[in-house]
């Protein structure tokens, strides 16, 4: 039978320094492998208790500094070489996790320490509530390690994908892959280990900068030590088998406009493209931040009340009824209305009690978001967007907003996450939980400036998404810049390594000095966790990814160069079809209008014919041929003798 | 507390008392073990007239290897010292205390009998150091250093790896000019060596080694008295336990007020004999 496992220090009390409910202190050896963040177990007269320590302590019985130079004559050299070296203390301060029993709520006992043992760490953070039982909800998330011991730490599930607490920020300073990992890590924990009993679960990425999240779908080169981590955790070693990307086009409507376009990736990247009602409605989110008022928003109401997607008869401005499909029929809308009241003269300055400067303003704004937004909106009507009611459990869906205008950006924002909102509400996604994953929060839910919609929409999201299994995992840079009450309402927090100065910020007033060191200097791999389970912050390490990182996946898998027009439509046509060949869409494409051939081509990737070159073909339509435009005599001049005649 | 005189002193090195330049401090080879005790005690009751005291004696050495010390035998006693019909008045003893029957030749006299207690403690604290010193003597031949004197016993007197530094100047060995001479010691120096004149039959020599510099202070800062038997009294030998023992000031021993005396190995044993019995008491 094994020996137990001597202990390593002895709490210590003093009337200064004396042990608390919640505090205490304890002395080890000089070579004690405790260091801060470790979990200790003090046990003494019936009663466990768990801490975690948070400070430590050195000194020498030396009184003051002068004694030192005094003893070795002022010679740092010789202070080294002192025959005897004093003895030093390692004195710990370990802030208490649970007691056992937990009343009547006592100070620390006097007892000796041990080093926490697996089942002393499940003790210890309450995991035991969540992770034995019929109905276990933990979800691995990196393991604790401490003086050789390493034990798997579980977030609940129920607090972190609600309905208790939920959702999850991370704050890290950049390029120590320390946020992006962390959150496919922990998805991918998620994925594996979200218990059937608590429904089925989806996530929806923001991918707002360079490659970041482009290579889900693909499985990185792991060491052994991260499949030993992963085998510890109890989890699979995978990338996600269910992967789905969206981007906007570029400018030239046939590129898109993100870094995953090598071939060998197409198959599930597909275009996002909005038309005018998807905009429309959510015309809010691009005009809060001018001089918008509440006249144009009832403009803008009309609009999209009565006109857009809608046949609108106005026998002033023409005979026929106007059919607003997109944006160009749009514009044809608004010029029917300017001619109209120009025709009118003076007088002509209200249309339907709206004023013409609030009709033109309107106008204004919204044709600048087809402009900047070109590539996302289209003016042909013809909208591709994700599949709304049929996410499949346990499938990623990836946005890529990284080359957006900023003004797009929040468009995507605002339109995917309120169509999430309805979805869930009527439970009708096919999903029961939805974690949507937005990195650089501090830019979309600033501490300062103006509030916008998609701020607004973020603050809700955190506050009321829980209840409808609508997640938000965030991640930023600098936890103080980002809106408090977003970040406050995450349950579940997680601090990767940490700049000096944001940690000197209120936030992080209750991190110990030592706490913060350690945060400050975190390897690659190591996160601090908060959890509504954990009394106090814990420190784990997780393994890398299984998934492709950036940098790799972008050496592995280089985009495509942007292709000419008619390339760019063929390879858009061959993600549909392999039969499809370069040539063959050339021949098709060439003489066409550009605007007819993004037509036909928008028309068969919604469809997705069998044939999709012969389903192009027929969307272009008849080929018009040239006319030629013969010459016509002109009418000659009339001679200046002519006029004479008539006496002029 | 030791009664101050004058003992005169026999010089075995130089004609007149001199004295001699140490050179530079030289480490001492491990191991070092250093040995000391200490006691302490409380008037706990009176029967009658005569008290009756509890008190505790430890001793330990504490062995230096790699600079790092750590105790590798101590011993402990605690005692109830009074007259023997005070000790009978006390009733059943708890188990583990050993009594010291205080001489009954005089009536009982309460500072009397605490003067004696004193003594006796000062005798059980010195027979377990004595005993201590032996047992580490047959576990090891390596250099021992006592806080006190060598003379107490034959058997250290003739141990050439045993060297004694004593603190206390209440017997000094010269009078006169050579006393001032002795006082007046400088930084660094030692003087002759001397056989001293002791009240045991154990011969030693001596000599005075000056640690610190007394100047602007007390003549006795920094001064010590060294102890070897006879056989390590060379010039030579002399010179390079001081040269060793000046070594030995640093670290300093802080914050004890008798730091210039006090060398660290033993500031050491006594203060984990202090601070272990705190748990004891």
């Amino acid at each position: 039978m094994a020996h137990p496992p001597p202990p390593l220090g002895r709490v210590v009390a003093t009337e200064l320094k004396p042990s608390t409910p919640h505090q205490f202190h304890f002395w080890t050896a000089r070579d004690t492998p405790i260091g801060i963040g470790a979990i200790v177990r003090v046990e003494e007269g019936g009663r466990v208790v768990y801490g975690v320590v948070t400070d430590g302590f050195a000194y020498s019985d030396l009184v003051t500094p002068m004694h030192a130079v005094i003893g070795a004559d002022g010679d740092p050299v010789a202070a080294g070489a002192e025959p005897s070296v004093r003895p030093e203390i390692r004195l710990f301060t370990a802030a208490v996790l649970r007691q056992i029993p937990e009343e009547p709520l006592q100070p620390v006992p006097l007892g000796p320490v041990w080093l926490a043992s697996d089942a002393d760490v499940v003790l210890a953070l309450r995991m035991d509530a969540y992770t034995g039982g019929e109905r276990p909800t933990g979800v691995p998330v990196g393991l604790y390690a401490a003086g050789g011991l390493e034990s798997p730490v579980y977030l609940d599930c129920d607090f972190l994908l609600g309905p208790e607490a939920a959702h999850l920020n991370i704050t890290g300073v950049s390029g120590l892959a320390t946020k992006t990992s962390a959150v496919e890590f922990l998805l991918g924990s998620i994925f594996q280990t979200f218990p059937r009993h608590k429904g089925t679960v989806a996530a929806l990425c923001f991918n707002v900068k360079g490659p970041d999240l482009c290579f889900l779908d693909r499985a990185a080169v792991l060491t052994d030590e991260d499949r030993r981590q992963y085998a510890r955790l109890g989890l699979r070693p995978e990338p996600f088998g269910d992967v789905r990307y969206y981007a906007p086009f570029k400018a030239d409507g046939v590129n898109l406009n993100t870094l995953r376009t090598n071939d060998a990736l197409a198959a599930n990247t597909q275009a996002l493209v909005w038309g005018l009602r998807e905009v429309l409605d959510y015309a809010e989110v691009v005009l809060n931040r001018d001089d918008v008022d509440a006249k144009a928003d009832a403009f803008i109401d009309f609009l999209a009340d009565r006109v857009v997607g809608r046949d609108y008869q106005d026998d002033m401005l023409r005979g026929r009824p106007f059919q607003v499909q997109s944006f160009a029929d749009l514009e044809e809308f608004f010029r029917a209305i300017f001619d109209f009241m120009e025709a009118l003269g003076k007088g002509g300055e209200v249309w339907k009690t709206h004023h013409l400067a609030t009709i033109r303003k309107v106008r204004n704004r919204l044709s600048n978001i087809s402009t900047r937004s070109k590539g996302l909106v289209t003016d042909d009507g013809v909208a591709q967007d994700l599949p709304w009611g049929a996410f499949a459990d346990r499938s990623v869906h990836v946005v890529d907003v990284a080359g957006l205008d900023p003004l797009a950006q929040d468009l995507v924002f605002a339109r995917v996450v309120s169509k999430l909102r309805e979805h869930l509400e009527r439970r009708d996604l096919g999903v029961d939980h939805v974690v949507v994953f937005v990195d650089e929060l501090n830019k979309y839910a600033p501490a300062d400036g103006a509030e916008t919609y998609v701020r607004k929409m973020l603050l809700d999201l955190s506050e009321r998404g829980r209840y409808l299994g609508l997640v938000l995992f965030s991640a930023q840079q600098f936890r103080s810049q980002v809106q408090r009450r977003v970040v406050g309402n995450a349950g579940t927090g997680v601090f990767g390594r940490m700049d000096m100065d944001e940690l000197a910020t209120p936030s992080y007033a209750t991190l110990s000095p030592a706490t913060k060191i350690k945060l400050a200097t975190l390897p690659k791999g190591e996160l601090m966790l908060r959890h509504p389970h954990f009394t106090q912050p814990i420190f784990v390490r997780f393994p890398r990814p299984a998934v492709l990182g950036s940098r790799e996946g972008m050496d592995r898998f280089p985009p495509a160069p942007d292709l000419p027009f008619a390339d760019a439509v063929a390879r858009q046509l061959r993600a549909l079809d392999r039969r499809a060949g370069t040539d063959a869409v050339r021949a098709l494409v060439e003489g066409r209008r550009e605007d007819d051939v993004r037509r036909a081509l928008a028309a068969t990737r919604r469809e997705r014919p069998d044939d999709a070159l012969a389903f192009f073909r027929a969307c272009l339509g008849r080929r018009v041929g040239a006319e030629v435009v013969t010459s016509r005599r002109p009418i000659p001049a009339m001679r200046r003798g002519d006029d004479q005649d008539y006496g002029f | 507390m030791e009664e101050a005189c004058i003992r005169q002193a026999r010089l075995v090195e130089d004609a007149e008392l001199a004295w001699h330049p140490v050179a530079r401090p030289e480490a001492w080879p491990d191991p070092l073990a250093f040995l000391d005790g200490v006691q302490r005690s409380e008037l706990v009751a009176y029967a009658g007239a005569a008290p009756l005291v509890v008190a505790q004696v430890a001793a330990a050495v504490r062995e230096r290897r790699d600079r790092r010390l750590a105790t590798v035998l101590e011993a402990r006693r605690t005692l109830l010292l009074g007259r023997p019909e005070a000790i009978a008045a006390a009733g059943d003893l708890p188990s583990g205390l050993d009594t010291v029957a205080l001489p009954t030749d005089e009536p009982p006299h309460p500072v009397r009998d605490l003067v004696n207690a004193a003594r006796a403690l000062d005798r059980a604290r010195g027979a377990l150091e004595l005993t201590l010193g032996d047992r580490y003597r047959s576990r090891s031949d390596g250099w021992l250093l006592i806080d006190g004197a060598l003379s107490d016993s034959p058997v250290w007197a003739a141990d050439r790896r045993m060297i004694a530094v004593s603190k206390s100047h209440a017997t000094l060995p010269f009078d006169g000019s050579d006393l001032e001479r002795f006082l007046r010691l400088p930084m660094s120096h030692r003087t002759s060596i001397y056989a001293p004149q002791t009240r045991s039959l154990a011969p030693v020599r001596q000599w005075a080694l000056r640690l610190w510099p007394w100047e602007g202070k007390d003549v006795f800062h920094g001064l010590v008295r060294v102890e070897v038997a006879p056989e390590n009294a060379t010039p030579e030998l002399a010179d390079m336990f001081s040269r060793r023992l000046l070594a030995e000031r640093a670290p300093i021993s802080t914050p004890d007020h008798r730091w210039d005396r006090l060398v660290y190995g033993i500031h050491s044993v006594e203060r984990y004999l202090r601070a272990a019995a705190g748990s004891l008491a």
